[in-house]
């Protein structure tokens, strides 16, 4: 895999407008329990998020599996219901809308999904999955549609005949281009990536991967990149954005994140990374403990309870997400 | 099958096979079903073709007038199968009867499956209140005292509707219950998977993502229960029919050719009477379990034949 930095190729930073806005996003699952299931408490899947995407550019997501990443997306493109805070698309607020006006503001917004073998209809022709799209918000001539869907189909490296096939002939990495197809066919604005590439080989992970860079230069793409691999992240992102348990804790350019993480989890997570070369040795941060119930999450921090650093007073109080230094937040007492 | 309609405008410049077409594959391979099937069509032929054929077999024209000086014959030359207690031709009854016990069953199955389907995909796409109320809805219908029901509805609507109808229509809308169960079981499980959240994303109305999404994939699950629904259902008219509930009793069916053996000296003494619509039912509902079987292990992507 290639590491070359992505805002090297972009236009500068300055002459962006922020596309997507999340402002104090909440996600809770209610849980029912008792006789006449009434709620006794909530899931945080995603408790109080705000982060920015300017337009053109990458922002991942990483954490481990279940702190809230795939809800984040999900929520954004409002596929689950948020509980609370705002969700601002490129000037509108899209948190309340619904029914038919929610549904034309999805030209706007796609995602591609995580299993590419469940993410596609088995009874569909791949043609019929791509233009299903299309079909949804305009009349096109069928001959038209056709030709601009298999134009679709070898962008994203497949045959044309690939039209006339059904999923279950494709191989995961090819699914996943069928997928994308899908995402791209009504040249939307915004696409979320939900781990696009984990459930893929190594080897096809990077084809993926370079085929998302190339369509976001050729169709002036924005991505939130959710993922958990951090070498995967760093190949894609402008700028990474580190979940946990719910709780957005670091937000940083890739650049800055990568040489120089400051959150605690952010450093264990950098340490992990597997070093290339033998001969240099790093220093690894091993976390003890499992990831607490977001059903019951801890007071205070919510990563005190594994943090190698941790004082009294993470117990008590939730460190704010600030900016310590210029475009690098971050929620810790120590900063 | 509909996904073949939809795809044969557009030619294929590669021989590619839906899931359709490898479950049609499969079920062609299935001795046992195909017979059935062969079985049934046979039987369905015949009794479509009553008119023209019961002159040949019998020379009695009129299947329902009583004829006191023909009573309780042996099968003979002219009486292929003999004659009932009233002297009317078996032969003749059998085929004109089939033509009402299927048609009884297909059109109760047909009722059963659209509302099963509507109702069952409903509550388990939208889930929540919506599948609350439906479910209890189907849960007291599920509990309906059938016989009851068809005895009063039977009474009240004689005369008004032909009583032919007021059965399919009793059978029907008593019996939807399972289906709507089981399709909502099934829409529940199918509803997790990440191509009806793709649909949603892509715009796709709710009414759509059902038809389009949700109802190919639990198809194979409804067809099944249906034929299996099918020979239950001849059944319910069989036995509606011998308990005298069913349908009225000039027109003939299986089921009315049965309760009029239920003497003992035609049990004992006159086989003929009993022995063909006894048969006939027997074989019919056997052959649509078979298809049904077939159908199953045609349509399940795990099933390897």
């Amino acid at each position: 895999m290639t590491t070359k930095d992505f805002t090297e190729q972009g236009k500068p930073q300055q002459e962006r407008k922020n596309l997507l806005e999340v402002k104090n996003l909440k996600t809770y699952y209610p849980i029912h329990g008792g006789f006449f299931k009434r709620v006794v408490g909530n899931v945080k899947a995603v408790d109080d998020i705000s982060f920015t995407i300017k337009k053109g550019e990458t922002m991942g997501l990483v954490g481990e599996s279940g702190c809230g990443k795939s809800t984040t997306g999900r929520t954004i493109l409002r596929l689950i219901k948020p509980t609370g805070g705002q969700i601002i698309f490129d000037g509108e607020d899209i948190t309340r809308i619904g029914g038919s006006k929610l549904r034309k503001a999805r030209q706007d917004f796609q995602m591609v999904f995580q299993d590419p073998y469940a993410s596609l209809n088995p009874m569909q022709m791949v043609g019929d999955i791509i233009s299903e799209p299309i079909k949804n918000f305009e009349r096109r001539d069928k001959k038209e549609l056709e030709e601009f869907v298999k134009s679709l189909l070898v962008r994203v490296g497949l045959p044309e005949t690939a039209y006339y096939k059904y999923a279950h002939e494709f191989s995961g990495g090819q699914r996943q281009r069928i997928g994308i197809a899908r995402a791209l066919a009504l040249n939307p604005k915004l696409i979320i990536a939900d781990e696009p590439v984990s459930a893929l080989d190594v080897s096809v992970q990077s084809q993926v991967l370079n085929l998302l860079k190339d369509l976001q230069k050729e169709f002036d793409l924005t991505y939130l990149f959710i993922a958990h691999d951090l070498s995967v992240v760093k190949h894609m992102s402008d700028t990474i954005g580190v979940m946990y348990l719910g709780n957005l804790v670091e937000v940083a350019s890739n650049k800055d994140l990568y040489s120089e993480p400051l959150h605690p989890y952010t450093q264990a997570l950098i340490s992990a990374i597997p070093e290339p070369d033998p001969k240099l040795r790093k220093e690894r941060i091993v976390l003890q403990g499992d990831v607490p119930s977001p059903a019951n999450p801890p007071t205070g921090c919510p990563f005190h309870t594994r943090c190698p650093m941790a004082q009294e007073i993470c117990s008590q109080e939730k460190p704010p997400l600030k900016e310590v230094r210029p475009g690098h937040h971050v929620a810790c007492v120590l900063y | 099958m509909t996904t073949n309609a939809a795809t044969g405008a557009v030619k294929r410049p590669e021989k590619s096979s839906s899931p359709w077409a490898i479950a049609r594959r499969k079920f062609l391979k299935n001795k046992m079903a195909m017979i059935s099937t062969v079985f049934l069509i046979l039987v369905i032929i015949l009794t479509l073709l009553a008119p023209f054929l019961a002159p040949y077999l019998s020379p009695i024209p009129d299947i329902t007038k009583v004829n006191i000086s023909k009573m309780s014959i042996a099968p003979n030359g002219d009486h292929l199968l003999g004659t009932d207690k009233s002297g009317r031709d078996v032969m003749t009854r059998l085929l004109y009867g089939g033509r009402i016990s299927l048609l009884v069953g297909a059109s109760a199955t047909l009722i059963v499956v659209v509302l099963g389907t509507i109702v069952g995909s409903v509550a388990g796409f939208f889930g929540g209140a919506v599948d609350s109320l439906l479910m209890r809805f189907t849960d007291f219908v599920l509990n309906f005292p059938f016989l009851v029901f068809v005895i009063v509805l039977n009474t009240i609507l004689f005369g008004i509707i032909d009583g032919l109808w007021v059965l399919i229509l009793v059978i029907g809308l008593l019996s939807w219950g399972g289906v709507a169960r089981i399709v909502r079981s099934k829409v529940l499980a199918e509803k997790e998977n990440e191509y009806v959240l793709a649909a949603i994303s892509i715009g796709t109305s709710p009414a759509k993502v059902i038809i389009k999404h949700l109802l190919p994939n639990v198809l194979s699950t409804i067809i099944v229960q249906s034929t299996l629904l099918f020979a239950s259902l001849i059944v319910a008219e069989t036995g509606l029919s011998y308990l005298g509930f069913g349908v009225p009793q000039e027109t003939p069916s299986w089921g009315n050719m049965l309760a009029f053996a239920n003497e003992p000296d035609v049990l004992q003494g006159k086989p003929w009477i009993w022995m063909p619509p006894a048969l006939i039912i027997t074989a019919t509902i056997l052959s649509i379990n078979f298809i049904g079987e077939g159908l199953k292990d045609a349509l399940n992507p795990k099933s390897q034949r």
